[in-house]
């Protein structure tokens, strides 16, 4: 009896995982992640070729000139890219706080950072005379495609015209101001009326990145001259309207301690995920192969040599190998590569314990719906109409993935904590959450699990009994119902 | 007596459709019996609740001694009427897991498959997966399955369908060996000939009742078409009207192999075949080339059976539609009337 038990699930396990497609489907996925975790920083090595050439100025305004040679100048574009290397990690360590501790963080994205930003780009400023002919001025801007063809050359990449309006507005007391030659106005209370905007031509080549730099270059200098212009100190106004980064802290029982918001909704749910995968995996590959069996009408051929019990039992055991290979290779994946980035901390082991003993119960159970539907339809397109429904309880798990992480604690949380064939993955859910989840609930709940387990076994090895070699009509719940009743 | 098995007092009913009512078989060890009946006759469902996969309503069945099929599976072969493999495996490994499953060790298994797909000549697509075999290798591998693990009973359901006249005779062969070497087999089949030319002994269901139950020569001489074959070397028609002149005969007709005289059932059949002869050798007649008496064959024993009782029931069926449109008719009943 156990013998032939074995035989079964062995046959079961070896046709399932040695083909290719489950080879395909299970392996391919984690494969690619490993080689997008190793190819993207390789890919992120090529940096962008270094930008080298001259930026024509034709100032107008007669007031920018220097402000953008400073702009520009490679001191100042270094302390730019380190400014804003400072924000990117500001961000990143924000939105996870206390995830990878801060020294290794630092180094790991100095370096991401150095190498997606890329070499400045070194531009050399060309001042031409304020009433230079701009269409000349265009025509020195190469308009080949290929920066191949540029390279060794000095080439003008860009030529900005500033007009004497982008930084003396057009009210009358200033044009007045301006044309007379008059003191610059000390304070200006009024409006200061309508600026012009300044023109950027740039060859087809130039990086939008480096379009960006000289645009930003142009803009700061303007604006200080326009602030200049009305007897003001850039500098201090720069100060005045800038404050340091607020920081994000939540104030808990156990003390203050940095909010995690993305780890907290994560990791619970990728657990359930894991779950569900595996469960799911391992559930469809029954019901195909129940139904395969009975298609190509081996079935008999088996039940002649064993109790439809014993094929059920051994077809079941070793679709739980199946999704116990799948939860290993997933879950030991994630939790290497946690382990790997220094987030083991949030793996509880207790957790993966936990894990085992609700994926037995919510594969069990789904493989007795599975089971119980495979057996009693003659192909996959009459299994569709059964699979409806338990399809839809299978998906709602997901659909509380959010509100149960929100109120982990709720009443509702807990009522679906003991509503099978949910109830494993809500408290997968709630265990992996930083709330702590209180202790009765989970003996509680596995208890309830085990119950609800014998009891689908019992019904479904009666429906299996008699669906096997049930051919003809398509049978509804109904029926199997009443199968359940007959025996 | 010695029996295989015993079925006695067995009914088993598909919600108002009795399959199998009131069966009593015994199956003496080591005969090579032949199951027949019509297609819904109840042979399938016999034979599932023989090898309990499904469960008799009442009666009780004995299989190789015991209780049940349940407690001597390992010791029976069956090849299900509904038959198929696992499409995507191969032979050699589909023919192991049957076999391990049967109870026979991993060694010994693949050592017999490899005995039994050279017997059968398949032993080049051991290597092959069984959804590329024709469905006659597929049907030899089935057969394969239900005796690689040596059975002391054989249950063959439709053994013969989808095979050519080749295969035919090699299943033949293979039945006879399995039969030589003391096995005792049930075999289910529509092919008459198959049947006589293999069974020891009859048994044939119609309705769910059994109509047969007996050996092959048993059943010739109950059935005995009372009819004798003349071949006169003469014109047909001459002799045809000197035959129906004898006394005891009560018809003549004329067939190409012959002239088929039946004989009335008080009359001897010897002396209406001495007659014959004699009246056919006097001139004008040219005498006789050949004269025997009919040997009723089971195929027309079976179309007797199933027409006569056929028309005997045609009445009683149209009563009994009638009566489960209005749902209150016993099938049983119905049937039981019919055949009394």
């Amino acid at each position: 009896m156990i013998r032939k038990m074995f035989d079964v699930a062995v046959r079961e396990f070896s046709a399932t995982v040695l083909t290719k497609a489950f080879l395909i489907g299970v392996f391919l996925p984690p494969l690619l992640m490993i080689g997008a975790v190793m190819l993207i920083p390789a890919l992120m090595n090529q940096k962008p070729p270094k930008t080298q050439g001259r930026v024509a100025i034709i100032d107008q305004s007669g007031v920018t000139m220097e402000g953008i040679r400073a702009e520009l100048s490679p001191e100042r574009m270094n302390a730019t890219r380190d400014e804003r290397r400072e924000q990117a990690k500001k961000i990143v360590s924000e939105s996870a706080p206390g995830i990878v501790p801060q020294a290794q963080m630092d180094t790991a994205m100095d370096q991401a950072l150095s190498q997606a930003l890329g070499d400045g780009p070194s531009l050399t400023v060309e001042s031409l005379a304020a009433d230079a002919d701009i269409d000349a001025a265009k025509a020195e801007i190469p308009t080949t495609r290929s920066k191949r063809d540029l390279e060794g050359t000095d080439p003008r990449l860009a030529l900005v015209v500033v007009p004497a309006r982008a930084v003396r507005s057009a009210t009358p007391e200033t044009e007045d101001l301006a044309a007379s030659g008059g003191e610059r106005p000390t304070n200006t209370g009024q409006s200061p009326g309508t600026f012009e905007s300044f023109e950027l031509f740039s060859a087809p080549t130039l990086d939008i990145e480096v379009r960006r730099v000289i645009e930003r270059a142009v803009e700061r200098s303007i604006i200080d001259a326009r602030i200049a212009a009305a007897g003001l100190n850039a500098a201090s106004i720069r100060a005045l309207i800038s404050t340091p980064d607020s920081k994000s802290v939540t104030v808990t029982k156990s003390g203050e301690r940095q909010t995690s918001e993305v780890a907290a909704m994560l990791v619970p749910g990728a657990f359930m995920l894991l779950l569900w995968i595996s469960v799911f995996t391992a559930g469809q590959s029954l019901l195909t192969s129940t139904i395969e069996e009975k298609g190509s009408r081996v079935m008999e051929v088996l039940l002649s040599a064993v109790s439809p019990l014993e094929l059920m039992t051994g077809k079941i055991l070793g679709q739980m190998a199946v999704g116990l290979l799948i939860l290993a290779i997933y879950g030991g994946v994630g939790v290497v590569s946690l382990i790997a980035l220094a987030m083991g901390e949030y793996i509880n082991p207790m957790n993966l314990v936990y894990l085992a003993i609700y994926f037995l119960i919510a594969f069990m159970l789904i493989a007795c719906l599975m089971s119980a539907v495979g057996s009693a339809v003659s192909d996959l397109r009459e299994a569709q109409a059964l699979m409806g429904p338990i399809m839809i309880v299978l998906i709602i798990p997901m659909m509380l993935w959010m509100p149960i992480m929100r109120n982990p604690n709720s009443g509702f949380a807990v009522a679906c904590s003991f509503l099978p064939p949910i109830s494993p993955f809500v408290m997968v859910l709630r265990l992996g959450g930083s709330e702590p989840v209180p202790f009765w609930q989970i003996p509680a709940s596995i208890a309830l699990g085990l119950a609800c387990v014998v009891v689908a076994l019992w019904a479904t090895a009666k429906v299996f009994r008699i669906g096997v070699l049930m051919y003809g009509k398509p049978p509804t719940f109904r029926t199997l119902l009443s199968w359940v009743r007959m025996a | 007596m010695n029996s295989a098995v015993s079925i006695s007092n067995v009914r088993k009913a598909f919600g108002d459709k009795v399959a199998v009512d009131d069966l009593n078989l015994e199956i003496p060890s080591g005969s090579l019996c032949g199951f027949i009946g019509p297609n819904g006759a109840g042979k399938t469902t016999t034979i599932r609740m023989v090898m309990s996969i499904i469960f008799p309503d009442r009666g009780d069945i004995r299989v190789l001694g015991k209780a049940s099929a349940m407690e001597s599976k390992d010791r029976i072969g069956y090849l299900p009427e509904e038959r198929g493999v696992y499409r995507k495996m191969k032979v050699s490994a589909f023919l192991k897991y049957i076999a391990r499953l049967k109870g026979v060790d991993a060694a010994a298994a693949g050592r017999k498959a490899a005995e039994w797909l050279e017997r059968v000549d398949l032993a080049d697509n051991a290597k092959r997966r069984c959804e590329e075999l024709s469905k006659g290798m597929q049907q030899k591998v089935q057969f394969i399955a239900s005796v690689i693990h040596e059975p002391e009973l054989l249950i063959l359901d439709e053994v013969f369908s989808g095979l050519d006249p080749v295969n035919r005779k090699l299943m033949r062969e293979l039945i006879d060996e399995q039969h030589r070497a003391g096995r005792t087999i049930i075999f289910s089949t529509h092919a008459m000939y198959e049947a006589e030319q293999l069974c020891d002994r009859i048994f044939m269901i119609h309705h769910g009742k059994k109509v047969i139950d007996a050996p092959l020569s048993e059943i010739r001489h109950r059935f005995d078409a009372r009819t004798i074959i003349v071949e006169p070397i003469g014109p047909f028609d001459e002799a045809m009207r000197l035959a129906a002149q004898l006394s005891g005969v009560v018809d003549v007709q004329s067939h190409r192999d012959g002239l088929h005289v039946t004989i009335a059932d008080n009359a001897d059949p010897g002396s209406v075949m001495a007659d014959a002869v004699s009246v056919l050798n006097d001139p004008p007649s040219e005498g006789v080339r050949r004269i025997e008496r009919k040997r009723i064959s089971l195929e027309e024993v079976f179309i007797d059976l199933v027409e006569a009782r056929g028309e005997v029931l045609a009445d009683h069926d149209r009563a009994q539609i009638a009566s489960i449109g209005a749902g209150s008719a016993d099938a049983t009943t119905v049937t039981a009337r019919a055949s009394s």
